[in-house]
């Protein structure tokens, strides 16, 4: 199942596919308990989407006005979520052992399902993607249209240059007016960093932060191949070589730092989930999702 | 001196390093955590390799040929030779050539007069360990020839031809003077013309009047200045004045007719050796060692124009394939 799963991500353009199988496999395990009620509280009519469910389709109204209206309910939660992903040229990072997996694939793929999630449990939700030196930002809405727009954003996403600088970054922290749920994915090689100060901030705002630090087994197994020649795409200072020598070296210099990025997510009580993108999507949603001390 | 160009070798090495491939970063793998390892340099630059080898191969080929045509090369290419002067005896030829093993070698026929100065030209054109032999009536050169290489000569004296020598005398002393043409030995026959005519190669004009203008003669011996006003003016050596005139060259001596045998002789000696010329005299058979400092002279160019075809088809594929590279 895992491996289907981190397979298809390799090998498909469509999200939705993708975000179907994972949240198939994930059962119902996680859902929230704010999930409201199709027609508890009747608020209004408004005119059928594609992807509404058949069940909120008011079929009385559809035989008198010859058109399909769904009935929407009243809100009870006033929740946010809002996705973050990382796409600095760093998360073109690939697998070296699944053929066409890179971390923005799974990082995307995942923030699509929680996106799906939060669609279906009636939340807004909104996208902030980062990548380039700039911030593209798509408003929390609700509904599975803006479910489409999301996840066309997301696909749309290349990765590409720096992180926007902390200035560019807290500029744009204004969507978190309302209690949200924010949901970060990145390779988090850059700590501190804008990111890592936004998300501080925003934590410190009383938002319910959550990140998802992507890997690769390579990374955590430091087993590349020694006979090529490697560069940083973030930096263009020389070229680096890989080998036996340099291995020991590899695995204390990415520790130490991991262990600061949780030392110092543990401190700003920011529960940081790491998982290697080989893993299958779906143990991995889970533990995203899973609420902390549970 | 046009070998001096080889020096400008060292050029090729331009093309070579153009095409010597640069260390591309792009040929590096991107890995996001690098930066977790020391910098280091990878091993595998230090690999040499080559941009289009086709065109660098096209290129120094094109300057090497370049080079050469400056430098005009002689590639020896001629083994044993026996050169043979025209005229000799071809049986006799066979024989020298059968005696010295050279019987199956390459024949070159030349004009006797022009055989060692060709071979000392082509001196170059001969193979380390070809031999060179020369056979026929070689004349005597006036300074002994130095070859680089080994050269024998072989010869034999063909008989001399028989030479007429017209004389015209116009002389109350005829008989004098006929007496001392008598004397002339050697191959030479001296013949007396009546009348003066194109083969007329000496006059003697021994009278107080002055000839006809349109009388011409290669020599006049004149007894009596007073008939040629160019002798007035005439250099003298040992008695012997000599002027140049329209009607030919004019010698004059005080004491003409030759009085006795020693004087006639004398004058006739001089006859030959200042205005005939030195008598033909066959070279002594003999061998040339290799001299070390004779060198021959500068190639006249024999694979030039082999050279410049190559150099010209060179640069058209040159120019070709770079236009095809680049677009």
């Amino acid at each position: 199942m895992s491996l289907a799963n981190t397979a298809l991500i390799a090998h498909t353009r469509k999200l939705d596919l993708v975000i179907r199988h994972v949240l198939t496999g994930l059962g119902h395990g996680i859902h929230a308990g704010r999930e409201r009620g199709a027609g508890v509280e009747f608020s209004e009519y408004r005119a059928y989407v594609p992807g509404d469910e058949w069940r909120r389709v008011d079929w009385k109204l559809a035989g008198r006005a010859d058109r399909y209206f769904v009935r929407e309910a009243e809100r009870d939660s006033h929740v946010a979520v809002w996705l973050v992903l990382d796409a600095s040229a760093s998360m073109a990072e690939p697998s070296r052992s699944v053929e066409g997996l890179d971390k923005l694939a799974y990082a995307r793929a995942l923030l699509g399902c929680v996106a799906a999630i939060a669609q279906r449990q009636g939340d807004a939700f909104g996208l902030v993607v980062l990548g380039g030196g700039k911030v593209a930002f798509t408003p929390a809405l609700r509904g599975p249209r803006h479910l489409q727009r999301v996840l066309s954003q997301l696909q749309r996403a290349v990765p590409e240059g720096d992180l926007p600088d902390t200035e560019t970054l807290k500029a744009s922290l204004h969507f978190a007016q309302s209690p949200s749920a924010i949901y970060a994915a990145s390779d988090l090689l850059d700590w501190p960093s804008p990111l890592s100060v936004a998300l501080t901030r925003l934590r410190q705002m009383r938002h319910d932060v959550r990140v998802l630090g992507l890997q690769t087994q390579a990374e955590v197994d430091a087993s590349f191949s020694s006979d090529l020649a490697y560069r940083d795409p973030e930096r263009e200072e020389g070229v680096f070589r890989f080998g036996a020598d340099l291995k020991e070296g590899y695995r204390r210099n990415r520790e130490q730092h991991f262990s600061g990025v949780t030392a110092q997510c543990r401190k700003n009580d920011m529960p940081l989930t790491l998982a290697a993108i080989e893993q299958s999507p779906i143990e991995v949603l889970r533990r995203w999702l899973r609420r902390p001390g549970r | 001196m046009n070998t001096l160009w080889w020096l400008a070798l060292p050029v090729l090495l331009l093309p070579v390093w153009w095409h010597r491939k640069k260390r591309v970063q792009k040929q590096a793998a991107p890995m996001a955590t690098a930066r977790f390892l020391p910098r280091t340099e990878p091993r595998q630059t230090r690999i040499w390799r080559w941009s289009d080898p086709l065109l660098l191969l096209l290129r120094c080929l094109l300057l090497a040929v370049l080079i050469a045509w400056l430098a005009d090369p002689v590639y020896p290419w001629r083994g044993d030779t026996v050169v043979v002067t025209q005229g000799a005896d071809p049986a006799w030829v066979e024989r020298e050539a059968a005696q010295a093993g050279l019987a199956n070698a390459e024949r070159v026929t030349l004009p006797a007069a022009q055989a060692l100065g060709w071979v000392h030209t082509h001196e170059r054109e001969w193979r380390s360990d070809a031999r060179l032999l020369v056979l026929g009536d070689v004349p005597m050169p006036a300074a002994r020839p130095a070859f680089g290489r080994a050269v024998e000569v072989r010869t034999q004296a063909a008989a001399p031809a028989r030479i007429e020598r017209h004389v015209h005398i116009a002389s109350e002393r005829a008989a004098e003077w006929r007496r001392m043409f008598a004397a002339q030995g050697g191959p030479e026959t001296v013949i007396v013309d009546d009348t003066p005519g194109a083969a007329t190669s000496l006059i003697v004009w021994d009278r107080a009047e002055a000839p006809p203008a349109a009388l011409r003669a290669p020599l006049w011996w004149v007894t009596q200045p007073s008939a040629f006003p160019e002798l007035a003016k005439a250099r003298a050596l040992d008695g012997l004045r000599y002027a140049d005139s329209a009607r030919g060259r004019l010698w004059h001596h005080a004491d003409w007719p030759p009085r006795d045998a020693q004087a006639a002789r004398a004058l006739l000696d001089d006859w030959q050796q200042l205005h005939l010329g030195p008598r033909h005299f066959t070279l002594a058979p003999q061998t040339f060692a290799a001299v070390d400092g004779a060198d021959a002279p500068e190639p006249s160019g024999a694979l030039r124009g082999v050279l410049l075809a190559v150099l010209v088809a060179l640069f058209v594929l040159e120019r070709s394939l770079t236009h095809a590279r680049r677009r």
